[in-house]
């Protein structure tokens, strides 16, 4: 068999991304860059209480001083939901766009707007409140859910009906499968765990921005940070009631997101509303210290209970999974099954009991983040499947592989509503070679180490779904389109409203339709385009390697190849026309096999398509993905602990993936250089830390103090190896899977592990801390 | 009350006047004038953060950067001289600096990124008097001299003296460094420095320089510095005492190293805790003792 740079002109070849060169140049125009003449700009007020009911906002000293002022009054009041990606019957609705009843320290209660940012900052500043009632902050989900905890909601939406909120729990899913009873019954060792994720901000490296115009024909059009166009179209569209004809979202360049802008940001709703009421082109973009208050992880409280028969066989599984989501709903309730699909499909329970809980908290709104809640599921269940092996007796590595959920198995990634059947599996190839670069076999227990520095090695194994697809149409909204066009020289427009967060997703595109149309990627244009010219796309996430544009090019070739038996003498049927890329001709040749004179290069073929006015050959289509196939991901991770100090640094990392092919080998390998070091930063450094007294973080939203690890933090390049599997998707776009979050889930769960194999404590608490290591080990015991 | 509406590190909308004197006799007479509301500007890594962060809202400016003559690391009768203005990239790249005083060299490595170091200065460093401030401990313990000028004339602060509390010198308001004067240690000395930190990049949750001067296997001179764990970088005097003409062992190092808990006072804080630093501040200066000690034995070879 080829491998897979031999059997395709462009796939699984590195080829250089289109945008790098501007992007390091910094020629890039992200939404912060772009200004237009007579722009004000906006700024934001928040409450200074984080749990308070306000009576009055004063607005006149802002005003006097030339300032344009909205407050909830200007505002529409219906609760929403800033993230449209669930059907409307399940979406939790809790937003306004400025509130009189603040939630959190960052809950936006006013705006101002004005011709340059220090003067609407100071306008920000002079604006007074008059309180109601001022609540303690409640930055606990378990003292929230308490019987004295005052109520941080009463009342929401969900769909259009109004449902009661009972002791702050905004969201509630439980599912059992099997027979519990039986389970435990059958169990020789069974293990019960409790354990608290931490609440990372997404530190993406462009904070929130937005810029609202207001055309002279009515329209309004948007540049704004986002990772779905459509959404933030339609949601403006919904809040204010403006036909979606008459609004224009840009698809710009985004600095990152990491989930953060899976939503419409608040930010673009409050700069729409500026700029209605100021009838002038409104800029609002955050500060780091405001993007820090807008956005985190969900932090989850995870009870685990597990059981197996001596030989290794798995008997039950129980989670109790408690998230405490902040002060309002962004996905709360899909994620609640979402943690569950990671669970039931890491391992086969057999018997499975979950319940989850959302809980509302006076913190900062909890949204997606990477990986979705797997890197927290992972880590827990990776950390007690360790256990049960020590308990048990056994290698992890082989509990783990007799257990795993593969090949030919049911799985039901992003939740219970996404299942498919697993058609692709390299977890075993990756584990044997993994385990052999490691030196997995030399591996001692802690009990054997000595010394003041210890090393450890661990592993961990997660997967993630690539998108959300699936055989039916279930809670999620997951479709996507796009428009091919061929142009009358043979070049390619392409024209999509999906968005590159950086990883390049639209450059995996413009490769899959360069394969199958024998375009090089340097002559498809991925069109700068916007909501208005586009089909609808759901939203970049979840990994989607999305076969829309592959879809949107075998159509094009079809019609390519109608055309051909047009100008080729004596051809009449298409379907005996064959494509490839021609390496000297340096462009697509359509052909007869066999048949010399039946020859014609594409860029002749669209030549004369216009010249004879046959019209443009072009293809819009609208696609859903049948199923979401699992990237399986295993790290093998190699620490170095300071005993005297509880330092550990990260010495030697094997990531391996089964991603399906390989389309661009070394962005696959910076995924997984990047999701190393995001997940070593989540075991290791990371969380927002609230002041108890004030509800306010500690670090005040500095960076100064939120530490994410540089690269002489990183293990060296030559200790850092990546391999990938030998396997085809038959599902995916020449057998391509997704692979962004993937890349991240196992990792915290590897270190976890890693540091257990070092220094003989388990840590149950993120960040896994030298304050935390060294804690223990003079403690001697657990933590 | 949340700072939200008030802190970032982006826009600073508030107004002050600048000025930017090319002599130093020009400065002081500005600063005499305008003191006490007015702030001196050097790198400003330190100062235009806090301003734009609104813990500083001063009213003038005097950016000293374009003063001429006070770049400039030399060395003079035992003595190597750091004007005011001299950057820690500057001095990364002194022999002097990397060759005679270890300690110095080692903060400036764990000190910030390029960039910062490009702009950054060593005087700042010192009179922004954070106890976290990595070129202290090296300079306390080579015991260094800081010297200040105002209309009113040149003074000579050991640096021992210079620390007041956490953002407080001893510093008179019209007054500015205008040198930093380390004597040149002697032979068989050496001297150490080292960090604990979040990342590579940041802040010390404690730091602790040592310098030795060793004869015939005997400790004749120590000084400890430690970074971080008091509100001002601070001398362990007991640790000291308990090094001086004892002989140059690890026995010794380890004996001392355990003394220095009676000279710092911890706090929690987001970057650390009290009882860690407790913990690791005893390490931290055996460590730098051990590497002193092992650098003076490079040096005889
Ligand atoms: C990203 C980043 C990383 C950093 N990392 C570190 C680190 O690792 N370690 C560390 O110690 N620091 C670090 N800092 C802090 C800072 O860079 C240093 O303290 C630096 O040395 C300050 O020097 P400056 O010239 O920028 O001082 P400025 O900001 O200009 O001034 C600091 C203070 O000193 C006063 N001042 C300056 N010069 C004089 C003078 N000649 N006479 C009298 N008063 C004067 C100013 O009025 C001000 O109060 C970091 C800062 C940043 C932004």
């Amino acid at each position: 068999m080829l491998n897979i740079a031999e059997r395709y002109s462009f796939i699984g070849k590195d080829i250089p991304r289109r945008d790098a060169d501007s992007k390091v140049r910094g020629l890039l125009e992200f939404s912060t860059d772009i200004s237009v003449p007579g722009m004000y700009y906006g700024r934001i007020v928040y409450s200074p209480h984080p749990f308070a009911d306000i009576e009055e906002i004063d607005t006149r000293e802002a005003e006097s001083m030339g300032a344009v002022v909205i407050t909830p009054k200007d505002v529409p009041s219906k609760p929403f939901n800033i993230r449209l990606v669930s059907v409307n019957e399940v979406t939790f609705k809790d937003w306004n766009i400025l509130t009189f009843s603040p939630r959190y320290l960052g809950d936006p209660v006013a705006a101002v707007a004005a011709p340059s940012e220090e003067l609407a900052q100071k306008a920000a500043e002079s604006i007074k409140f008059k309180f109601r009632k001022v609540y303690d902050p409640i930055l606990d989900a378990f003292e929230s859910m308490g019987s004295q905890s005052a109520p941080i909601r009463e009342k929401i939406l969900k769909g259009e009906e109004e449902i009661p909120v009972r002791r702050n729990v905004g969201a509630e899913l439980n599912y059992l499968e099997g027979d519990l009873e039986k389970g435990k019954r059958e169990a020789d060792v069974v293990i019960e765990r409790a354990f608290k994720t931490n609440r990372r901000y997404h530190f993406q490296l462009e904070p929130k921005t937005s810029l609202c115009v207001p055309e002279h024909d009515g329209r309004f059009s948007i540049y704004t940070t986002t990772q779905t166009i459509h959404n933030t179209r339609i949601l403006i569209g919904q809040v204010f009631g403006i036909p979606l004809s008459k609004i224009s979202v840009k698809r710009i360049p985004i600095g990152g997101s990491f989930g953060s802008s899976i939503q419409t940001n608040l930010v673009t709703l409050i700069s729409v509303a500026l700029c209605m009421k100021a009838k002038k082109p409104v800029k609002i973009s955050l500060t780091r210290e405001e993007d820090m208050y807008d956005h985190a992880d969900y932090e989850m409280h995870l009870k685990l209970r597990v059981g197996a028969r001596r030989s290794g066989e798995l008997t039950f599984g129980e989670l109790v999974n408690i998230m405490d989501i902040g002060a309002h709903q962004v996905q709360a309730y899909p994620l609640l099954g979402t943690a569950l699909g990671w669970f039931v499909s890491l391992y086969k329970w057999k018997n499975i009991k979950y319940e989850g809980k959302a809980v509302y908290t006076n913190k900062t709104p909890s949204c997606a983040f990477r990986g979705y809640g797997a890197p927290q599921i992972s880590w827990a269940v990776e950390s007690i499947m360790d256990e049960l092996a020590e308990e048990l007796g056994m290698d992890p590595l082989d509990l783990k592989l007799k257990n795993y959920v593969g090949l030919g198995d049911v799985f039901w990634g992003q939740g219970p509503t996404v299942r498919s059947v697993i058609r692709s599996d390299g977890v075993k190839e990756l584990v044997e070679k993994g385990k052999q670069l490691i030196g997995w076999d030399r591996r001692k227990p802690p009990s054997m180490k000595q010394g003041r520095y210890r090393t450890g090695i661990g592993f961990g194994r997660s997967f993630h779904t690539s998108g959300a697809g699936g055989p039916i149409s279930g809670e999620v909204i997951d479709y996507t389109g796009a428009t091919l066009k061929l142009n009358e020289d043979g070049t390619l427009d392409y024209i999509t409203a999906l968005q590159d967060h950086g990883g390049g997703t639209l450059e995996a595109h413009a490769k899959i339709i360069a394969e199958e149309l024998g375009v090089p990627p340097h002559l498809i244009n991925i069109v700068p385009s916007d909501t208005s010219v586009t089909p609808y796309d759901v939203c970049t996430h979840a990994s989607r390697g999305t076969y829309v544009g592959g879809e949107a090019a075998q159509i094009v070739k079809s019609k390519v190849f109608e055309a051909a038996t047009r100008i080729l003498p004596k051809a009449v049927n298409p379907e005996a026309f064959k494509l490839v890329y021609d390496e000297t001709l340096e462009q697509a040749v359509v052909y007869v096999e066999g048949m010399k004179d039946m020859r014609i290069t594409l860029s002749e073929i669209a030549r004369t398509s216009w010249q004879r006015n046959w019209g443009t050959i072009a293809a819009t289509v609208s696609y859903r993905a049948t199923s979401a196939p699992p990237t399986f991901t295993v790290f093998f991770v190699e620490v170095e602990v300071d005993t005297y100090t509880g330092n550990v640094k990260p010495k030697r990392v094997v990531a391996g993936a089964d991603l399906g092919t390989v389309i661009n080998p070394k962005l696959a390998e910076g995924q997984l250089h990047g999701g190393f070091v995001m997940g070593w930063s989540m075991a290791y450094l990371e969380d927002t830390i609230y002041d108890r007294r004030t509800g306010e973080l500690l670090n005040k939203g500095m960076v100064v103090d939120y530490k994410i690890p540089t690269s002489q933090d990183s293990p060296k390049l030559e200790d850092f190896k990546v391999i990938f599997a030998n396997t085809y998707e038959p599902t995916g776009p020449y057998g391509a899977k997704g692979l962004g979050e993937a890349a991240l889930n196992p990792v915290a769960g590897a270190v976890a592990n890693a540091i257990y194999n070092a220094v003989g404590v388990r840590f149950y608490t993120l960040p896994i801390t030298p304050e935390r290591i060294l804690e223990a080990i003079s403690g001697g015991g657990k933590q | 009350m949340s700072s939200l509406n008030r802190m970032n590190t982006r826009i600073l909308p508030t107004s002050f006047n600048y000025y930017e004197p090319r002599t130093i006799d020009e400065a002081l007479k500005l600063l005499s004038e305008l003191s006490p509301e007015v702030r001196i500007l050097a790198g400003g890594t330190d100062l235009i953060v806090k301003m734009k962060a609104r813990q500083v809202e001063p009213k003038n400016i005097i950016n000293i950067k374009r003063i001429e003559g006070l770049r400039y690391i030399t060395e003079e009768k035992g003595k190597i001289k750091i004007g005011a203005l001299a950057t820690w990239r500057d001095l990364e790249k002194s022999w002097q600096i990397s060759k005679k005083i270890p300690a110095l060299f080692d903060a400036i490595s764990v000190m910030g990124s390029v960039q910062v170091r490009s702009m950054a200065t060593i005087a700042g460093n010192l009179c922004n008097a954070s106890p976290a401030a990595d070129s202290a401990p090296p300079l306390l313990v080579h015991g260094a001299i800081v010297k200040a000028s105002s209309i009113r004339g040149t003074r000579e602060i050991p640096l021992d003296k210079f620390f007041l509390s956490p953002g407080k010198t001893i510093l008179m308001p019209d007054e500015i460094v205008v040198e930093i004067e380390i004597p040149v240690p002697p032979q068989r000395s050496s001297s150490a420095f080292l960090k604990l930190s979040r990342t590579a990049m940041d802040l010390a949750k404690a730091s602790a320089a040592a310098y030795l001067e060793v004869e015939d296997g005997k400790v004749v001179d120590a000084k400890i510095a430690l970074g971080a764990v008091a509100p001002r970088p601070v001398r362990s005097l007991s640790a000291e005492a308990e090094l001086i003409g004892k002989p140059a062992t690890e026995e010794t190092f380890s004996l001392a190293s355990r003394q220095v808990v009676k000279d710092i006072s911890p706090i929690d804080d987001i970057r650390s805790t009290a009882s860690y630093r407790k913990k690791v501040s005893p390490i931290l200066v055996e460590d730098a003792l051990k590497l002193a000690f092992s650098r003076i034995r490079g040096e005889l070879g």
